[in-house]
């Protein structure tokens, strides 16, 4: 009888082991992790449709070694608080082999520590901040965090040499939401654009969530901008842009990715004509697979892709790959990702070939959108 | 630009104060903080919105349907709230109060999602964005000049009321001592839920205002403009409905011009600097009465 009975616990630990190990489950689970609620909740539903047209795609496929992707929607709200929160969950949390994720700057910069500290490969789709370089290595000099969009320093370079050179502004004013992208960004358009001979005519900072920026525009309209650099998301953008035609400042309003959503031109209204942003893929240029993505996304989710869905499609189709490359292994992935490190052995996604430097960061080129007639429309004159 | 500063200053604190009163009147009557004021300021700019595009109302009768609907509210708020504590000691109404602007935050972004969005721009007079006046480099738009008219034109209603109706006399009477106007014959209960009513109205006007001003509305609005205007009507002394008046308006102000001048980063701290150092001088407000505690 007792011999039974110690079977019986025998075989009921092991089948509790077999059930809570990650290699012999028959799922595999990723997290990503974005603003699901809150001010940039929009910015945070495009990730979850890019990455959920990958999975499904995959799992329609038969999933990876026959196990089926299950993703794990981790909502940060975009605060560093929370995406710390989260992340020390992913990463404690050994059933989740990947990230995919976070989607600002600020919260990614919270949250990379605890996946360094636990070894959780993390591919981000869409953050730009600069800072975000020196912080994606652990302690032995490996790097965990790999992302698939240009960085603002390039960003604001570009930006800085559209405006000169194409649009020929003369006297920019500058506006920056304080927090780790929108400094990041000033800093490289402001260098770039001094460089090139634009004047500067003043710099104004306010914080996420603001509401009245009367004030600071009262201060720069008196300086005669032609231009207003607003580096920020898209939220606020719309604020800046309508009181600064409240306040009849007639300029040239220009953004860089943080403005690219629809939303921009529902809350300016006939504020947002003429306005150029910067983004990393443009639906008009596009070809092969990301024809087929474009009219996939359209059907299921009744709206048009922007980069943010495009990118976000990328950054899971590189973490699926290198889990159906080393299986689910958060270390053996690392390696796998790491590895795409050359033009030659680049990943072919939508957004044109990705291939990740020593810290993680990846090379890609810009493109310019403008506002008119209440439309975001391929701005005229592209810029190599 | 001086000249500028001061008009938008004063545009934010004329709003400030109308929010301020709604306060500083609920704290005169029965003693409470009532957090959730800013909430009823918040749905007022939901409601608004709500009424144009599904009804097609035209914006005037649409102010004054907001208007009825947030006092309704302010008066639920009150009856279901605020009424079976108030026997208990005055922090559990505290409480309750920072436990309903929570669940009116929440509700609203249950109802109307939590993502910003625009006013309804064609259901305006067109000429409400033109400039009305202009005097060196400043400009006044219409939109803010119809603001401070119609803030005028509340405060100066909202003080015959209390000064000049027997209500107002009612409200006046059980602000200095409740259990004393009780036994004179006043129906307390009933005098409070009109306080609420009328506080709220004041935030209703507010908030459509705030929403077409800045053109957007979110469920978190009510927070940081509950907050602003607490800090209002304490500077202008808490309990004082003219304090609370100019509270607001030198709130106002010091954020516009502390933001332009100094730092706009610090605009909220100047701000509020600006309400400490009042304090430290006049601990009970500008216009506060200095009570004293008999023993």
């Amino acid at each position: 009888m007792i011999g039974k009975f110690w079977l019986k616990v025998v075989l009921t630990c092991s089948l509790l082991l077999i059930l809570s190990s990650p290699a012999l489950a028959d799922t595999i689970r990723i997290a990503v992790a974005s603003p699901f609620t809150g001010a940039l909740a929009a910015y945070g539903d495009n990730v979850k449709a890019g990455v959920t047209l990958k999975v499904d795609k995959i799992n329609a496929q038969g999933g990876i070694d026959g196990k089926q992707i299950r993703v794990e929607w981790m909502d940060e709200q975009c605060e560093p608080r929370e995406a710390a929160t989260v992340s020390s969950r992913i990463a404690q949390n050994r059933n989740i082999v990947g990230v995919v994720g976070h989607l600002c700057s600020s919260a990614h910069l919270a949250a990379l520590p605890s996946y360094l500290r636990h070894g959780v490969p993390v591919v981000a789709p869409t953050t730009t901040a600069v800072s975000i370089s020196e912080q994606t290595k652990d302690r032995n000099g490996k790097t965990w965090a790999f992302r698939v969009v240009y960085r603002d320093d390039y960003q604001g370079e570009f930006l800085a040499q559209y405006v000169s050179e194409i649009l020929g502004l003369k006297n920019i004013a500058v506006f920056y939401e304080n927090n780790d992208y929108g400094i990041g960004l000033k800093d490289a358009f402001v260098n770039k654009a001094q460089e090139l001979g634009l004047n500067i005519v003043g710099q104004e900072a306010y914080v996420g969530g603001a509401s009245d920026f009367t004030p600071q525009l009262t201060r720069l309209r008196g300086r005669n901008p032609d231009g207003l650099f607003i580096s920020g998301y898209y939220p606020e953008g719309a604020l800046i842009a309508g009181q600064a035609q409240n306040l009849g400042m007639n300029v040239t309003k220009f953004g860089a990715d943080g403005f690219d959503n629809v939303d921009y031109i529902t809350l300016a209204g006939s504020a947002a004509e003429n306005t150029y942003l910067t983004v990393p893929f443009l639906a008009d240029v596009a070809e092969g697979d990301a024809i087929e993505f474009l009219e996939n996304f359209r059907e299921r989710f009744g709206r048009e892709a922007d980069w943010m869905s495009v990118n976000a499609y990328d950054a899971a189709g590189i973490l699926l790959q290198a889990i159906a490359e080393a299986g689910p292994d958060r270390a053996k992935i690392r390696e796998s990702i790491a590895s795409i490190n050359s033009p030659e052995n680049a990943y072919q996604g939508i957004a044109g070939s990705t291939y990740f430097n020593d810290v993680g960061d990846t090379l890609k080129p810009a493109f310019v959108k403008m506002v008119k007639d209440g439309q975001f429309v391929a701005a005229p004159v592209q810029m190599d | 630009m001086f000249e500028q500063q001061l008009i938008n200053g004063l545009t934010l604190g004329m709003i400030y104060a109308l929010i301020a009163v709604g306060y500083t009147m609920v704290y005169g009557v029965i003693q409470l903080i009532n957090f959730a004021h800013g909430e009823i300021f918040m749905l007022s700019a939901f409601l608004a919105v709500t009424f144009i595009t599904v009804f097609g109302l035209p914006i005037y009768v649409v102010i004054f349907m907001t208007m009825g609907c947030c006092a309704l509210i302010g008066v639920m708020l009150d009856i279901f709230a605020y009424r079976p504590l108030r026997q208990s000691p005055r922090l559990a109404a505290l409480i309750t109060a920072i436990g309903m602007s929570i669940f009116l935050q929440n509700l609203a972004m249950i109802i109307w999602g939590s993502r910003p969005r625009p006013f309804v721009q064609e259901a305006l007079p067109a000429f409400l964005r033109t400039p009305a006046l202009s005097f060196g480099e400043a400009t006044v738009s219409w939109l803010q000049l119809t603001i401070f008219g119609t803030a005028s034109l509340l405060m100066i209603i909202l003080f015959l009321i209390i000064n000049k109706t027997r209500v107002g006399t009612a409200m006046r009477a059980l602000s200095q001592n409740r259990t004393g106007a009780a036994l004179m014959g006043i129906n307390v209960n009933r005098v409070i839920s009109f306080t609420f009513a009328l506080g709220s109205s004041m935030g209703a006007v507010a908030g459509i205002m705030v929403a077409i001003y800045y053109n957007t509305l979110y469920p978190t609005m009510g927070y940081v403009a509950g907050v602003k205007a607490f800090a209002a009507a304490v500077l202008g002394g808490i309990g004082s409905v003219p304090g609370a008046m100019i509270g607001g308006i030198i709130l106002g102000i010091a954020e516009a011009l502390g933001a332009g001048y100094i730092s706009s980063l610090y605009r909220d701290g100047i701000a509020y600097a600006v309400m400490i150092a009042v304090i430290i001088f006049r601990p009970s407000g500008i216009l506060g009465k200095s009570t004293v505690e008999k023993v």
